[in-house]
């Protein structure tokens, strides 16, 4: 594992760039290496395709699914919070691309991201609570 | 681009660092602009899918996708700080208000069991 702060600057940007785009009055606050800030992007964007996708599967639940027998407000209870998490996702993935890129700045350790959690968290809810809805629908 | 090692480019040289983007960042300011575009369709096609249920979100949504396109062609390993940030700021605004066109839509809209009115 290299560290940002080996490779700040390092080939890709001079130390004179780095000055220039650093903030006066905060010391090792340089701007980071410009590969770190793309990669930063990039994952920015991927959460938020992510997002995208969460919200189309729970408007596809509530719009294109048939109702379950029983359970009216089975397909709601599915697909809004899914559209819920979408923004949520992509609110958090844009606080902690500014988390990193104030990392990267520091060099300091960049920090964990929660996201893989609220995901992890609340994909296994809508499944359990699908499960429920699929048995009292199948009960009654 | 690294003017002081031009050597490094040749194929097999003895000095090439481990990182062929230690030569140039050009393939990963290529990669952000693919991602951007692989986000920007993402968002057609969001606006495409609300299209049959709710027209004018549909619509709404398309609107926008030539919006992130532009911001991905953009992408440049000189941009300011700043931009960089009100770019993804922008991003964000635009996926979040997709959420709550799409739970709007989910809630009030046509077809569904739930109505509020």
């Amino acid at each position: 594992m290299r560290q940002a702060s080996a490779r700040r600057g390092g080939g890709a940007t001079s130390s004179h760039d780095e000055h220039q785009e650093s903030k006066p009055g905060e010391p090792g606050d340089a701007e980071p290496d410009v590969r770190f800030t793309l990669a930063n992007e990039r994952t920015f964007l991927a959460w938020n395709r992510t997002a995208l996708a969460l919200v189309v599967a729970g408007l596809g639940i509530v719009q294109l699914l048939p109702p379950f027998p029983g359970v009216p407000w089975g397909r709601h209870a599915l697909g809004v919070p899914l559209i819920v998490l979408g923004a949520i996702v992509s609110v958090t993935a844009y606080l902690e691309w500014r988390r990193t890129q104030t990392a990267l700045r520091r060099s300091e350790p960049i920090p964990q991201s929660v996201l893989p959690k609220i995901l992890v968290g609340t994909i296994t809810g809508v499944a359990a609570l699908s499960a429920v809805v699929l048995l009292v629908s199948a009960v009654r | 681009m690294l003017p002081s090692r031009p050597e490094d480019r040749s194929p097999g040289a003895a000095a090439l660092p481990e990182d062929p983007e230690d030569l140039s960042p050009g393939t990963a300011a290529e990669r952000t602009r693919l991602a951007w575009a692989r986000t920007a369709i993402a968002f057609g096609a969001v606006g495409l899918a609300m299209l049959r249920g709710e027209p004018v979100a549909g619509l709404l949504v398309l609107a926008v996708t030539p919006v992130i396109w532009a911001l991905g062609r953009y992408v440049s390993t000189k941009t300011r700080p700043e931009t960089r940030s009100r770019r993804l700021l922008l991003v964000t605004v635009a996926v979040t208000g997709v959420a709550v066109l799409a739970a709007v839509a989910a809630v009030l809209g046509h077809g569904g069991p739930v109505r509020l009115r």
